[in-house]
């Protein structure tokens, strides 16, 4: 645990680079390949800055000060980090602000120029301009609103302690950062206490899956200790000693908002970005000896620290249980539904781990043409089933690539099961997606299928078979 | 008493799920998720087990909070302990039970469930509940020979149960109407033919609904 220098305690805003890697962070689920990814791009980062923290997954952050001074300014900094990154073959933005709230907006606004610097202040006014929406708390976003906030200058402009008072900690919070007044003032640590929590493995775990429920374990553990000394931490490293004595760490970011599954998701990201198998494989270095989490900055626990990234606010009771359910069936077998973008009944929900970031696959934004109109079915088959769709004569129904029907199709067997009669049909609606990818290029004709026995279906043909992809009832 | 929606109230004693209840749908789909929409809008944790095929876009539009749900889709052999870890974070429970439960298993859930307050929803058959809802007889309108799209399904819910719901009650239903809701309908405003869903064998010659095109 590393106690902040006393001249912290006066107010003084870093300057803080944040290096953005959309293709890394804009996954529902990273996995392991852009962990390893991420992975390198931190390392490519420290050949500049020795300490960077990883804030989520695709973004990291640093201290720009000194290492700007030594490469002649931040533009050029940014500049080079990201001709750095770029080798990996890896698009990146930058922002540098002062705090590392701004930074982070700075980094997701960077446009058609990747690099986007609020000069020494100027973050004040740049944030002024910034919509209330980009507060993750979208609650408390609404909330103003509704009120006629729009801005976070709006809300900056009302005195502190009305805020405060209407709005409770959470208010009071993004008050403060709407103010460009950064985090939560850093008080220092009280005297150097371990708050760090290992667990040992004996033999060396060569697994990932058994390292992260440890991990979430050793979270939780590490989250009572805080909070039984009314503290919380702004950064945590993730520690890992090998079986043949090598060691990893990594800082992550923290704020006190991390629960404990996500901490665990981070480990889990973490291990992936070292190359820990997630199965059976065999390790050349023999597995993880020791796992250790340490609290980093510590600070005082304000009470209701506000959801900067956009984790939902889950309640110990709820996670308490989803993790109970994973320890048993393992981690993917815990899900949280994430409506989105896309086409497909199917596709339009990513599910995603829980304790993981929740994030759709396909944004729910853009116009989805060729969508199925009407309402949702309450049954959507997560793998198509096979059918068989015959008109009167008992001859299969086709569709040509012109969307003609052959016939009218009267019989539905779907999977084995007795056919039922279709009593309505409608289609072929074609469908086609990704045309210009010869892999995930599909070609599909949809139809509404209505059987004798009060049923409808949702149908496709796709290379010649039948298949029904959702029932509405 | 966790909520439901405006049209399922008259199904439910006291118009309500009550805590510590058990209450089944004969087979899982809208109604099922319809039951769960208003509690989970006021702000209740959903878990649904056992139903990877739940069609969430639907269950959003009744309501329900994708924020607060938990899906175990396959919960596998070791179900009934899952199930009691669920009920122990969520209040509301929809499981549709791998296999047949024994009624020791079945006593562990309610005592699991009286003690956590919650309301387990199951798709299909739970000697023992409260409340059981099917649905028996159901017809689309919109749909037509080569033409139209599915629009709404009139569906007539017959509830029945123990104690308090002893009394059979029936209820029309637009599930889903137009723009996906569930609301009462008016049973000589519906344009389809009745026809009772279950008992009669696929293959045998029916009288086809009458479908009106509502476009």
């Amino acid at each position: 645990m590393r106690a902040r220098r006393p001249d912290a305690l006066v107010p003084e805003t870093p300057r803080i680079m944040v290096l953005r890697c959309p293709g890394l962070c804009d996954l529902a689920a990273p996995g392991p390949q852009a962990a390893e990814l991420f992975e390198q791009v931190i390392a490519a980062v420290t050949g500049f800055c020795p300490q960077v923290e990883a804030v989520e997954p695709g973004v990291c952050a640093f201290g720009a000060r000194g290492p700007a001074r030594y490469f002649g300014g931040e533009t050029a900094l940014a500049g080079r980090v990201i001709a750095a990154v770029a080798e990996l073959g890896l698009e990146a933005r930058a922002g540098v602000a002062d705090g590392l709230f701004a930074a982070l907006l700075a980094a997701r606004g960077a446009g058609r120029d990747p690099v986007l610097v609020i000069p020494p202040g100027r973050t004040a006014g740049f944030l002024a301009r910034q919509p209330v929406s980009v507060l993750e708390d979208q609650d408390l976003a609404g909330l103003l609103t509704r009120l006629g906030l729009r801005t976070l200058g709006d809300l900056a402009a009302l005195p502190a302690g009305d805020v405060a008072g209407r709005f409770g900690p959470a208010g009071e919070t993004a008050h403060r950062l709407a103010g460009g007044r950064g985090s939560p003032p850093l008080v220092a640590a009280p005297p150097a206490e371990d708050l760090s929590v290992a667990r040992e493995f004996d033999p060396p775990e060569p697994l990932a899956e058994p390292v992260v429920f440890a991990a979430k374990a050793l979270a939780e553990q590490m989250h009572d200790g805080l909070a039984a000394r009314g503290l919380t931490c702004v950064s945590v490293q993730i520690q890992a000693t090998w079986a043949d004595g090598r060691e990893s760490r990594r800082l992550w970011r923290h704020d006190g908002l991390l629960s404990a599954a996500a901490l665990a998701g981070r480990v889990r990201w973490q291990l992936d970005g070292w190359r820990v198998p997630a199965d059976g494989t065999d390790t050349s270095d023999g597995g993880i000896a020791v796992l250790r989490l340490v609290p980093d900055q510590v600070i005082l626990a304000t009470g209701h620290q506000l959801a900067l990234w956009g984790e939902a606010m889950v309640s110990d009771r709820v996670a308490r249980a989803a993790m109970r359910v994973q320890a048993m069936l393992g981690h993917e077998a815990v899900l949280r539904p994430v409506p989105g973008g896309g086409r497909d009944f199917a596709e339009r929900v990513t599910l995603v781990p829980f304790g993981e970031k929740t994030e759709p696959r396909l944004a729910a934004g853009p116009p989805w043409p060729g969508r199925v109109m009407g309402p949702a079915p309450g049954v959507v088959y997560p793998f198509a089933r096979e059918a068989d769709v015959t008109d009167e004569a008992g001859a299969a129904v086709t569709v040509t690539g012109r969307s003609v029907v052959s016939a009218a199709p009267a019989w539905l067997a779907i999977d084995g099961e007795p056919p039922r009669r279709v009593t309505g049909w409608a289609g072929p609606w074609p469908l086609s997606e990704r045309w210009w990818h010869t892999v995930a290029a599909r070609r599909r004709a949809r139809f509404q299928l209505l059987t004798d026995d009060g049923r409808a279906w949702l149908a496709a043909v796709q290379d010649g078979r039948w298949l029904i992809e959702a029932g509405y009832w | 008493m966790l909520p439901v929606l405006p049209a399922l109230r008259g199904l439910l004693p006291r118009g309500g799920l009550a805590r510590g209840s058990v209450v089944t749908v004969a087979e899982f789909g809208v109604l099922a998720l319809a039951l769960l929409a208003a509690a989970s809008a006021a702000g209740a944790w959903c878990g649904i087990a056992g139903i990877p095929e739940a069609g969430v876009l639907a269950a959003v539009g009744l309501g329900l909070d994708a924020e607060r749900t938990l899906l175990v889709p396959d919960p596998g052999d070791a179900w009934p302990q899952v199930v009691a870890s669920l009920i122990d974070g969520c209040e509301l429970v929809l499981l549709r039970p791998p296999g047949r439960a024994p009624a020791q298993v079945r006593q562990r859930l309610e005592a699991t469930l009286r003690r956590s307050r919650g309301v387990l929803l199951v798709a299909g058959d739970w000697p023992g509940a409260q409340v059981r809802l099917r649905v028996v007889t159901q017809g689309w309108t919109g749909l037509g020979d080569g033409h139209g799209r599915l629009r709404a399904c009139a569906a007539e819910v017959v509830a029945d149960g123990r104690g308090e719901a002893a009394t059979t009650r029936t209820r029309w239903l637009w599930r889903p109407g137009e723009d996906g809701s569930v609301t009462v309908a008016d049973p000589a405003g519906i344009p389809v033919a009745d026809r009772p869903l279950a008992d009669i064998p696929a293959a045998e010659t029916v009288r086809r609904l009458r479908v009106v095109n509502a476009g």
